[in-house]
């Protein structure tokens, strides 16, 4: 690791002590982010688990009757598929990112000869299909906000064990170094005052 | 005639919810093989699922009336659904109306199966046996289509199309 190089000047340590101010302001709102992050990502798996628990309450619901879906009379595949999954922009613990919405459906008209359970069949599949895609959303959310909970930790490491440190380093330093060469400008000074009083007197 | 006989009596007998002990190719070859081009032209469209065939022709008044009135009590108990009100039905049985679908499809077939049993009566050895053999062939192997593995494997198919591929 490359070792900083400390210019031991006035200026210097007036700009250490600013980053000093600057990144002791700045990590509790980087800690802050860090909690709303965590929390947020925690609601979001809670929701689904709450809405994966939906679905299997309806699977168990469909169990009784599932078994008609495989009438050789009919191919429900071509009743229903999705045609877009809607969704909004919206900003999640300051992170951007896309909402669920709702679900654009490609249904096809149901024919009149066509039995009765295609209708119930299809009520199911819709239901289903819409709680999987906000699923599918809820995921991507906590994949990005998982994203920016990594680079806020990297920051607060950067200023916890880096940036803080290395500026009350260099403050102490550069405070000794000024102090030192003010004793040395002193000591010189009085040598020189005692050497010219005995020049004179001799 | 002597054909129909040989026919009828060559053809294992059918009960409601077996598993179809023929298979519909099997039929339609016997039934070739037996029936004069006449009576095998008039057995070709009958089918369970249309009241009449592509010309608009019925294969036998007395079937496509059963499916007619059957087609409108399914339209019936749709407008009802939509309607939110208690369908009013003319022929099927009312338990249809408060079960779940595969029981009422079973319900349905059962009651087709009976009104079949209604058609043939007193028509043993004619055309028309011939013709409810068939339709019976049909609810028979839709029966046994009905199967609960298979009928997950559909929905996850359409539900969750992406795991599928993974599996």
């Amino acid at each position: 690791m490359a070792v900083v190089k400390i210019k031991y000047t006035k200026t210097e340590r007036a700009r250490q002590k600013k980053i000093l101010k600057v990144s002791l302001r700045m990590l509790p709102l980087f800690e802050a982010m860090e909690k709303s992050l965590m929390s947020t990502i925690n609601t979001i798996a809670e929701r689904i688990e709450e809405i994966r628990a939906v679905i299997e309450k309806n699977n168990k619901a469909a169990e009784p009757w599932v078994a008609v879906m495989s009438d050789s009379h009919v191919d429900i595949k071509t009743y229903i598929s999705v045609n877009k999954i809607i969704t909004k922009h919206a900003d999640v613990a300051g992170v951007r990112v896309e909402q669920y919405e709702g679900v654009d459906f490609n249904v096809m008209p149901i024919p009149e000869n066509a039995p009765l359970w295609v209708d119930d069949a299809i009520i199911l599949m819709q239901e289903q299909l819409q709680l999987m895609a906000e699923i599918e959303c809820l995921e991507e959310q906590i994949h990005l906000l998982e994203e920016e909970l990594l680079d806020v930790r990297a920051r607060i490491k950067l200023f916890e064990n880096r940036r803080i440190p290395n500026a009350k380093t260099a403050i102490r330093k550069i405070g000794q170094k000024l102090q030192d060469d003010e004793r040395l400008t002193i000591a010189t000074a009085k040598v020189v005052k005692t050497s010219q009083k005995e020049g004179v007197m001799a | 005639m002597s054909n129909l006989v040989y026919l009828m009596c060559s053809l294992p007998s059918l009960r409601f919810g077996q598993e179809p002990p023929i298979s519909m190719d099997e039929f339609i070859d016997e039934a070739k093989g037996q029936l004069s081009a006449k009576h095998f032209k008039k057995l070709e469209p009958v089918d369970i699922f249309k009241a009449t065939d592509s010309d608009g022709k019925v294969g036998l008044k007395s079937i496509g009336n059963m499916l007619g009135d059957l087609q409108e009590d399914i339209s019936e108990i749709r407008a009802a659904k939509a309607q939110k009100r208690t369908p009013n039905l003319a022929r099927l049985p009312q338990a249809t109306i408060n079960t779940n679908p595969l029981e009422r499809e079973k319900l349905i077939m059962r009651w087709q199966w009976e009104e079949l049993d209604t058609i043939q009566a007193g028509e043993g050895f004619t055309l028309t046996e011939v013709l409810v053999y068939k339709l019976r062939l049909q609810i028979l192997n839709r029966l046994s289509s009905f199967n609960k593995e298979h009928g997950l494997q559909v929905l996850e198919s359409v539900v969750n199309p992406s795991k599928e591929k993974e599996v």
